[in-house]
């Protein structure tokens, strides 16, 4: 899981441009919309994506992304019961 | 003095001229189906296209063969001269006329078409002359034999067609033009076809607009414009309605997102409203821009709301009908509203069904209704959004005559990347994640020259660039051409158009006041200095910062160079803060 997390913090920053920050700069468990890091609507359908390509899992509605995409944790957990690849 | 429509001419999903585009109307028939003309792997998404193919385009217009029309042109062409023909002008000559076009694509599809081999050998190179917005109207000019007419690009999204009647209309009021033919014209393509899917806001099924169960918009294609004149200058049993008002406001939300009480939408509508100098009652039917996404129509029905209060006219969503055309909407959209003026029905809202409590409850179709004004509503990507009010008599008596002396308050330039680097004095990091050269620059220009001279917030905002978001389209058409149009990244198109430049500035200084990009090549500054200054002078800012921004990258700086044309600059982004004299 913690090699996951790290992965992910890796692909959030590379398809985010976030090109200033480092994997330690973000939080697991910190809110990545709103308050948290500042994300929007833009970056959710970027993560989308992401899931897709790195991991094989589909969302077909942006909807699903909102309780997944809550924070890194989130995430890895998600892909850690979902991926296909 | 008001402005009167003397021509319409409109191509579409539901029709090649006037008389089918409403019979279709009133029959309630939709042109929305499956991919015919479109060459894209997503068969799966129904369109709205215009049943014609290029040739026979071509061929209806008696050109010759052989030269790689854009559909965006051969579209607009066919709608300009069916205006011309029903205005029936005796002569054109001595007289000053605009062909004011808005669109956002232009040539894309010429472009898409060839990319790959553009890259590769000289062949097909040529076609990159075709591919900018300002490129596409000059072609239409031409080929409407409108020589000496002075041409003139909007791109501002979706809202572009009802910019450029907005423009025409200032344009007659203030005696800049006799004879103005305003519209917008965008063929579909690969390219935004897979940009909007990226935002996952295309709907599978037939668009609802305003249902509970929407699921996004279809896309579609088309072309209208309008030929519009004083009504002085325009025999009295010509006129087929009235401009007699209209709003250009800015969301200044999101870049992709409409606010969720619709304050630009709320502005545009009210300010249309009071130049027309009606109240809501007097509205008899709102052609919403209503495209089915799950944003934008309780954003609209709120805005709505907030204007009409209780009393809310019949609405409907024409979408469902022609898919959503983009830039072409606004001036389709006009078109059906003065065709439901005229023969006195409210076009139905096709595929409502089911009530949304965040919605308004659109129309299913009125016969045998009297209308006398109608709110047209169209709005853009970055919160572009207009409002057009059409009458059937003359209401407005205002002049735009010229009062004020315009005045340069200060001015600014970036030519060099090394300076981009300032930008970390207006921008957080993590607000610059999606900034490229371009965004950066024109950020940072216009930040600099309202500290100079000590302005928090200008009245209006005009943009102007010849080739817009070129390193971020070229990376989104390079990636459709390398990787095929399955994951591509939203972040890429959504920073595509021409007035993410304009609107990213709006949105940083929440600035609501008029917004517009002019694209028209090496006459774009020329186009937004002249608004900038018709805006100061018949007093309707008092402070314009216009800006005049592009970029290159080094895969069009290798087309230039093999064209033997001169290199252009990386970034080139120039600013001028315009004012009035006391």
């Amino acid at each position: 899981m913690e090699e996951l997390i790290l992965t992910l913090k890796k692909q959030i920053i590379e398809v985010l441009n976030l090109e200033e920050m480092t994997p330690e700069e973000i939080e697991t468990d910190a809110p990545l919309f709103g308050t948290g890091l500042g994300l929007d609507s833009i970056d959710a359908l970027e993560l989308i994506v992401l899931l897709e390509k790195e991991y094989g899992i589909r969302l077909a509605n942006p909807a699903e992304g909102k309780d997944i995409f809550k924070s890194v944790a989130t995430i890895a957990e998600y892909v850690h019961k979902n991926r296909t690849k | 003095m008001s402005i009167a429509i003397t021509g319409l001419g409109i191509v579409c999903a539901i029709g090649n001229d006037i008389p089918s585009v409403l019979a279709s109307l009133r029959q309630k028939k939709s042109g929305i189906g499956t991919m015919h003309y479109l060459q894209s792997e997503h068969t799966e998404l129904p369109v709205g296209e215009v049943k014609l193919s290029n040739e026979e385009m071509e061929s209806m217009l008696n050109l010759d063969k052989g030269e790689a029309w854009s559909r965006t042109t051969l579209m607009g062409a066919i709608a300009v001269r069916q205006a011309l023909k029903q205005a029936n002008i005796d002569r054109l000559d001595g007289k000053k006329v605009a062909l004011i076009s808005g669109t956002t694509v232009g040539g894309m599809d010429v472009t898409e078409r060839h990319f790959k081999l553009m890259q590769e050998s000289d062949e097909m190179l040529s076609v990159i002359s075709k591919h900018d917005c300002g490129s596409t109207t000059d072609d239409i000019a031409r080929i409407c034999g409108l020589d000496g007419a002075e041409t003139i690009t909007v791109s501002t999204a979706c809202s572009s067609a009802v910019n450029s009647i907005i423009i025409g209309a200032e344009m007659l009021k203030t005696g800049e033009a006799d004879i103005v033919i305003a519209g917008g014209t965008e063929a579909l393509s690969k390219f935004h076809l897979n940009g909007f899917n990226t935002l996952m806001i295309l709907d599978k099924e037939q668009c609802r607009p305003f249902d509970a169960t929407r699921a996004g918009l279809n896309l579609g294609e088309g072309a209208a414009f309008v030929v519009m004149q004083k009504s002085a200058d325009a025999e009295d049993d010509k006129a087929l309605a009235y401009v007699s008002g209209y709003g250009n406001r800015c969301d200044a939300f999101h870049q992709t997102a409409s606010s969720e009480d619709g304050e630009g939408a709320y502005l545009a509508m009210t300010e249309a409203l009071a130049m027309a100098g009606l109240k809501p009652q007097d509205i008899h039917y709102i052609n919403a821009h209503g495209t089915g996404t799950p944003n934008n129509d309780p954003s609209e029905s709120a805005a709505i709301r907030r204007v009409f209060g209780d009393s809310i006219p019949p609405i409907s969503s024409t979408k469902a009908f022609t898919g959503h055309t983009t830039s072409a909407s606004g001036s389709i959209e006009t078109v059906f509203s003065i065709l439901a003026m005229q023969n006195g029905f409210v076009p139905a809202s096709l595929g409502w069904e089911k009530q949304d409590d965040n919605c308004i409850t659109p129309s299913t179709g009125i016969n045998n209704i009297d209308i006398e004004n109608v709110v047209c509503n169209s709005f853009g990507f970055g919160g572009n959004d207009s409002s057009i009010i059409l009458s059937k008599t003359p209401h407005t008596e205002d002049e735009a005559t010229a009062q004020y002396v315009v005045d340069v308050l200060a001015k600014d330039e970036i030519e060099d990347m090394e300076s981009l680097k300032e930008i970390k004095e207006f921008v957080f990091p993590i607000e610059a994640r999606r900034m490229g050269k371009l965004m950066k620059a024109s950020c940072l220009t216009s930040m600099r020259v309202l500290r100079k001279a000590n302005i928090e917030r200008p009245d209006a905002i005009i943009t102007a660039t010849a080739n817009g978001m070129l390193e971020t389209s070229e990376q989104f058409l390079q990636d459709i051409c390398e990787n095929g149009e399955q994951l591509l990244k939203p972040t890429l198109f959504m920073q595509s158009t021409h007035n993410t430049i304009g609107s990213a500035i709006a949105i940083r200084l929440k600035c609501h006041g008029y917004n517009i990009t002019y694209t028209q090549g090496e006459r774009s500054l020329e186009c937004a200095m002249k608004d900038a200054e018709r805006l100061i002078r018949t007093g309707k800012a008092k402070t314009v910062l216009v800006g005049c921004h592009d970029e290159a990258t080094p895969l069009y700086c290798g087309f230039m160079k093999r064209l033997g044309l001169p290199e252009p600059k990386m970034i080139d982004s120039r600013v001028i803060l315009l004012g009035r004299k006391d």
